[in-house]
């Protein structure tokens, strides 16, 4: 099974100063509802979703998302930002299990 | 954000779906489907009557999606994003409509959010826009499902 909470982001490298940038990311993760059942034992399997997720840039905040069960498995999720300055993109999220999880990415603007 | 009622939620529609037949339709103690109505109402306040259509926001999702468990849908809006305060998306039929809250500032340049949704069934896809002086701006599309994505 691949890794829960393991997440691939998207940053363009370089942007011009005022530039609006697309950032994209995808986070593996089951994204469970909870209504559904194991199909060979008949359980319920447990909700097990991304609860929320905070993308910041040189320690500013840019959006933070909170998501609920109806995104679909492996969520994909696609933001724009501003850029003005060169500077660290860092994304954190979670999920209603208590995970707790840290990317981030470099954006370099001239 | 998990608020106690979130908690007491899950527990109860757990509680439920455990004594329903698989695809039974779960109506006993109280764990419904969410209508749309209550959904704005958890998370704007208001219901759809609150709601003021607006052509400014642009939601771009297929018309039929082949599964209901990976609909694209990206938001975009014609607003200063220095106005806005947050963006929801919702999807009617799902068991619980609120499917997404995305906190804006003026650090994003626009006002855009894309991800992929689970559908239940055919469905409208709504995005609301909430500005900062409280006005909830909306936009719907429909999108037919026709393997649902929520089993």
């Amino acid at each position: 099974m691949a890794t829960i909470g393991r997440a691939v982001v998207r940053v363009p490298k370089s942007a011009s100063k005022g530039e609006v940038v697309k950032i994209q990311m995808v986070i593996t993760h089951p994204m469970e509802t909870g209504l559904r059942k194991d199909k060979k034992t008949g359980q319920l399997i447990p909700a097990h979703y991304i609860t929320k997720v905070e993308f910041l840039f040189n320690g500013k905040k840019v959006t933070t998302l909170h998501t609920g069960a109806g995104v679909s498995k492996n969520p994909y999720f696609a933001i724009k930002m501003k850029v003005t300055e060169s500077g660290t993109l860092t994304i954190k999220y979670e999920d209603n299990k208590g995970g707790k999880w840290e990317k981030s990415a470099e954006i370099n603007v001239s | 954000m998990i608020t106690r009622r979130d908690l007491l939620k899950v527990a109860g529609v757990g509680a439920v779906a455990l004594l329903a037949a698989p695809g039974a339709v779960r109506t006993s103690f109280g764990a419904e489907k969410k209508s749309i109505e209550d959904a704005l109402k958890e998370h704007l306040g208001k219901g759809l009557s609150g709601l003021k259509e607006s052509n400014l926001i642009n939601i771009k999702a297929p018309t039929i999606a082949e599964s209901g468990a990976n609909v694209p849908v990206q938001v975009s809006a014609n607003i200063p994003v220095d106005q806005v305060e947050a963006l929801y998306i919702f999807a009617d039929e799902n068991f619980n409509p609120w499917v997404a809250t995305v906190e804006l500032t003026p650090m994003n340049g626009e006002v855009f959010f894309a991800t992929r949704i689970k559908l239940a069934k055919t469905s409208p896809v709504r995005a609301v826009v909430k500005m900062k002086d409280g006005t909830l701006l909306a936009a719907a599309k429909e999108v037919k499902v026709t393997v649902g994505g929520c089993g």
